[in-house]
């Protein structure tokens, strides 16, 4: 698998937009960070040694592949802090973009630049995160800080928000980590890919979440190959490796047999799941809102959309980047369940309520949320895709601009043959 | 048995036009000549080659049904000068294919034609409106296509007596038109149908530029193209399904 195909240009000044954007639209968060500064002189207290429990990691991708690598860790060491940690659980509890960002601010990054390749090494810093990562629980660690916490919040469209950052001289485990023995066996084989040890954690009942600490890590693979993953890039490695397995399952599976659509919204994200019979084809069209931080200089609504065929893609998405790999995730593993395939169309509107972004798990989440609710069913692809264009902020003939389903789908010879 | 020798340049087109559909396929050999049918895996691309044995330098079977990996044969006739012969042998007993090409040898290993797809029928299409067409033109409206959207609308306009190219994309659009004049016949008749421009681009790369190209074609309904190669001693017919807005 090769990773730098997940590597994409964010431009600078448009993530720093986006976080004062962000921070205009929540004096909360503004308030909060003060509170998260205070908190940590109260922690440190001059100390240099910070003890905390660490519950996941964090691997930069700028300057790849020499990329500051970290451990997180709550700022306040009396809280719970496995509530930190990005997973389907944030979306069961229903937290607001506030939350989000509080609970990510909340973490200090101790981090230390390092190179990538990573292979076996066991030891010293390294070692720390990677025990960290590959634990299911949080682990109790003891951090030397090399300088005074930086206190700030970045946001990533991929990737959840994060916090605090300070560099590190070093770290120790304070505890023996909780390591699941599937973990284990795919780390103690040096010789399997890292696409077939991804997929075998995930039928073993690892959520996405999961796997992607672990391959964040480097813990994944044949050995010598084994390398840290930045944390935005390994996000989509799993979305993409776990829907491709997925995809190879409903390969042969016979089609559904009517148009089925179904709804979610979750933090002014509105998604539309439309399946309908047919061969295997996905698309999702992303619309954006005039003036959102998500197009901040549009005057007009933002459209993109990306598309695979029944042999899926062979290159990195052009316009929709993370969030077709977490929509297609949520739509396969429905499909799968079922045991059918279908054509599938997602649309997601995002509103201007959606102020601050808070990472693709939103998407992941709310599709599998929205394929999980019972269905309308409707007379015809067209038919549905007539019905939800009134409440789309863009006109049908825009819409089908942009949407090669909803332009045609593809049929088979055989439908044709007298 | 089989042996035969043929010109490089033939024997790749020939693999060619198969290849942009399927990775690998059964080559059906008799005395007439031979032949691949074969269907993409989406079921909606297919292709029928016809190599009579004229198209051959030397030809000789008592009828076989072999089964090739695509990719590994057109690399070794890839190996051949534009003029080079390739000479074809296939060994009975080890079921192996021996490729000779100007003191290279090459053995190539083939695969059990029952384990490859079944070859489909032929569908029975009744196309109001077919036109011919210089491949050229094809290689035109599909490049043109290509610059604005993955998808291309192809119709005939049975009144003005047209055949038309459309193709909308997110912000600019593609017209393309052809009259009786303009083209080598028409026989109008209303179609109009839209298709992926994936499989049109890869059908395209197989039609020679100076070949005519029979077209078939009806109301959201597939398309059937035909052309010749090897000077006529050989033919290949696509038929692609359409996308479709309708049930």
């Amino acid at each position: 698998m090769n990773l730098e195909e997940f590597i994409d240009d964010f431009e600078r000044d448009e993530e720093a937009q986006r976080r004062r954007l962000a921070a205009e639209k929540s004096y909360a968060i503004t308030e909060h960070l003060e509170a998260v500064e205070d908190r940590l002189e109260a922690t440190l207290q001059g100390d240099s040694l910070f003890g905390s429990t660490a519950p996941d990691i964090f691997v930069g991708r700028s300057g790849y592949p020499s990329v500051s690598a970290g451990v997180l860790s709550p700022v306040d060491p009396d809280t719970d802090a496995s509530r930190y940690v990005t997973s389907s659980d944030w979306y069961e509890r229903g937290l607001s973009i506030d939350s989000v960002f509080q609970a990510r601010s909340g973490l200090l990054n101790a981090n230390q630049p390092t190179n990538v390749h990573v292979a076996d090494a066991w030891n010293g810093f390294t070692g720390v995160r990677r025990e960290v990562a590959i634990a299911d629980r949080p682990v109790d660690v003891e951090v030397e800080l090399a300088n005074q916490p930086t206190v700030d919040l970045s946001v990533d469209s991929i990737a959840s928000p994060s916090g605090p950052r300070a560099t590190a001289d070093d770290a120790q485990l304070a505890e023996n980590p909780h390591v699941p023995r599937a973990v284990e066996k795919t780390l103690s084989d040096d010789d399997w890919r890292a696409t077939g040890a991804m997929t075998y954690l995930y039928n073993r009942g690892f959520d996405v979440y999961e796997i992607n600490t672990i391959l964040s890590a480097g813990a994944l693979g044949q050995t010598s190959q084994r390398k840290l993953v930045p944390t935005r890039w390994s996000i989509t490695a799993v979305d993409d490796t776990v829907s491709q397995y997925l995809r190879g399952t409903i390969r042969n599976a016979s089609s559904i047999d009517q148009t089925e659509v179904r709804y979610a919204e979750f933090l002014g994200n509105q998604f539309w799941v439309i399946l309908t019979p047919g061969r295997w084809e996905f698309e999702l069209v992303e619309m954006k809102a005039p003036q959102s931080v998500w197009n901040p200089r549009g005057g007009d609504y933002w459209i993109g959309s990306d598309h695979e065929s029944f042999e899926g893609r062979t290159e990195y998405v052009d316009e929709t980047a993370g969030a077709y790999y977490a929509a297609r995730l949520g739509v396969l593993e429905a499909l799968a369940e079922r045991d059918r395939q279908a054509t599938a169309l997602v649309l997601r509107n995002v509103t201007d309520a959606y102020w601050g972004p808070v990472g693709v798990w939103l998407i992941r989440e709310t599709v599998r949320d929205a394929v999980s609710n019972e269905s309308a069913t409707a007379e015809s692809f067209h038919g549905a895709i007539e019905r939800i264009a009134n409440e789309l902020p863009i006109s049908h003939d825009r819409l089908q601009r942009h949407s090669v389903l909803t332009a045609g789908r593809q049929t088979t010879l055989s439908a044709f043959d007298r | 048995m089989f042996t035969a020798i043929v010109s490089s340049g033939t024997l790749l087109a020939a693999l060619d036009s198969v290849s942009v559909l399927v990775d690998e396929c059964k080559i059906r050999l008799d005395e007439d000549g031979a032949t691949i049918r074969a269907i993409d895996p989406a079921s909606a691309g297919m292709v029928d080659l016809r190599l009579e044995a004229d198209a051959f330098e030397s030809y000789e079977t008592d009828g076989e049904t072999i089964g090739v990996n695509l990719t590994r044969l057109e690399d070794i006739a890839g190996m051949a000068n534009a003029d080079d012969l390739i000479n074809l042998t296939l060994e009975e007993k080890t079921r192996k294919l021996q490729i000779q090409i100007d003191g290279l040898e090459y053995t190539l290993a083939l695969i059990d034609p029952d384990s490859i797809r079944q070859e489909p029928d032929l569908p029975d299409l009744d196309l109001p409106a077919t036109i011919a067409i210089e491949g050229r033109d094809i290689d035109r409206a599909v490049t043109a296509a290509d610059m604005v959207s993955d998808h291309i609308a192809l119709g005939v306009n049975d009144a003005e007596e047209f055949f038309y190219v459309d193709a909308e994309g997110d912000t600019d659009d593609v017209h393309f038109e052809l009259d009786r004049d303009e083209l080598i016949s028409l026989s109008a008749g209303d179609a109009h149908s839209l298709f992926s421009l994936d499989y049109l681009k890869e059908m395209n790369k197989a039609i020679p530029k100076d070949a005519e190209v029979t077209v078939d074609l009806g109301d959201e309904f597939p398309v059937n193209l035909q052309f010749e190669i090897a000077e006529g001693n050989g033919s290949v017919t696509y038929v692609l399904a359409p996308r479709i807005q309708g049930n």
